[in-house]
């Protein structure tokens, strides 16, 4: 078993490798299976897994430090949701989650891809953009689906999806980019919205992202927006939230273990993945700041309660959501952040940033 | 760009091994552990010395039948050259060196 697992790192870490690099990942492999004690051979491919990871970012981004930041955030989505569906496959979940997930990673992509060549119209600033996606949330809230006393999803052709989880990520990524009254506005409108629902899981995250962004942009329509998200984590503290935990959904980050130990890692990998652009620009761009601190909060909170894993469990939400996330992010990551790189961070910045704003 | 930035203890003892091998091949796991560094350090210097002409790498028949083949490693002149240079420590660092 332990052997198996090793080489079933060692094969990720080869497929990780760049196509040039190719030939060192078939050199770990082979390395890997010529030791004989088991784990010794597991920690070997741990570590080739280490290395790996970092050559496949080294390359990517350049011999500098310049690397595509929303780039990244389409190659974890990707990774993430392959990791959880080979978790699924495993695990024997049922036929369709799989490819309900995959589907929603195409039009996850796809939505990007629309958004992405929008035109740049007055309403379509980021602002009254933000404000709407606030307003939906609240509307969700409202009048969603309701279940077990909470009311947090919307139901399209008989498919549940949760707004939550695809809105509030770029919602607070995009007050990152454009903190104007508007977009304070949508975010105060969004922690109203998970007060009423109420949903611990995302008002939590939406609190955590505003405090990071407090951290690095300690500015005061983001300490009334942190005002208004704390104030809703609070009130959903303060209510019942008893959902049942749901097969392949929630506390899967444990379960999967008790299926097989290779697929709790890559449940465990796949969240982690999540968390890899945000590596990047940590505290200096505050859309990565944001970013970090929001999908952290949802792992976490995936760890904690009965709340949905992202993109490692069954659901289309959090996928898409991740996806939609790198709308407010900088397009790419320079290797310095000065005041005399502010014209060109500018230029680089997402369509939150540029096309929509 | 060349900067000059010391060398790490893992690059060190990883040239060090190398030097000493001369010409003789080593496979990866042996020259980490000689070297005293893990896997995930070893293979991006490996990569990182190939990719700048230091190392020589080849794939090496297996030594029983049924075993697969396995990837050799040895500094190239130019990497023994190097390796000297850098062990006595003034030579700019690998690190800095475009790949």
């Amino acid at each position: 078993m332990i052997r198996l697992l090793a080489m079933a790192l060692v094969d990720l870490a080869a497929a990780l490798l760049p196509a040039r690099l190719g030939h060192w990942g078939e050199a770990m492999r082979r390395e890997t299976g010529e030791i004989a004690a088991p784990a010794e051979a597991l920690r070997f491919a741990f570590g080739c897994l280490r290395g790996a990871i970092g050559e496949a970012m080294r390359v990517h981004g350049g011999d500098g430090a310049m690397w595509h930041g929303r780039g990244w955030v389409g190659f974890c989505a990707i990774g993430a949701t392959g990791l959880g569906i080979a978790y699924m496959a495993i695990g024997g979940a049922p036929f369709g989650y799989p490819l309900r997930n995959l589907a929603a990673l195409l039009i996850g992509f796809l939505a990007v891809g629309i958004v992405t060549h929008l035109p740049r119209t007055r309403l379509l600033a980021a602002g009254p953009v933000l404000l709407a996606l606030g307003l939906f949330l609240l509307a969700a809230s409202l009048l969603g689906v309701s279940n077990e006393g909470a009311t947090r999803w919307i139901s399209i052709y008989g498919l549940s999806i949760q707004p939550s989880l695809v809105l509030v990520p770029v919602l607070a990524i995009g007050f990152a980019a454009v903190r104007d009254r508007l977009s304070m506005l949508g975010v105060i409108a969004a922690a109203g919205a998970l007060a009423l629902q109420p949903d611990r899981a995302m008002a939590g995250a939406l609190a955590a992202g505003l405090a990071a962004l407090a951290l690095v942009r300690p500015e005061r329509k983001v300490w009334l927006a942190l005002l208004a998200a704390s104030a809703g984590s609070v009130a959903t503290l303060l209510q019942p939230d008893v959902q049942p935990a749901m097969p392949f959904v929630d506390q899967i980050l444990f379960t999967a273990f008790a299926v097989h130990p290779l697929a709790g890692l890559m449940v465990v990998a796949g969240s982690l993945l999540l968390l890899v652009p945000a590596r990047a620009r940590w505290g200096r761009d505050p859309g990565y700041a944001v970013f970090g601190a929001l999908w952290l909060a949802i792992v976490l909170a995936a760890a904690l309660g009965n709340y949905p894993t992202p993109l490692v469990g069954y659901g289309g939400s959090a996928i898409v959501g991740y996806l939609l996330s790198m709308l407010g992010l900088p397009k790419a990551i320079g290797a310095t952040d000065g005041v005399a790189d502010l014209p060109r961070r500018e230029a680089e910045h997402g369509v939150l940033r540029t096309s929509i704003a | 760009m060349v900067r000059n930035r010391s060398l790490s203890p893992a690059a060190r003892n990883l040239l060090a091994i190398l030097l000493e091998a001369g010409e003789n091949w080593s496979h990866g796991y042996a020259l980490g552990r000689a070297a005293g560094i893990k896997s995930g350090t070893l293979y991006p210097l490996l990569i990182r010395l190939e990719g700048q002409g230091h190392l020589e790498a080849q794939w090496q028949p297996p030594s029983e039948p049924g075993r697969p083949a396995r990837h050799a490693y040895r500094l190239s002149a130019d990497g023994r050259a190097l390796a000297r240079e850098l062990l006595r420590g003034v030579a700019p660092a690998l690190a800095g060196k475009p790949a």
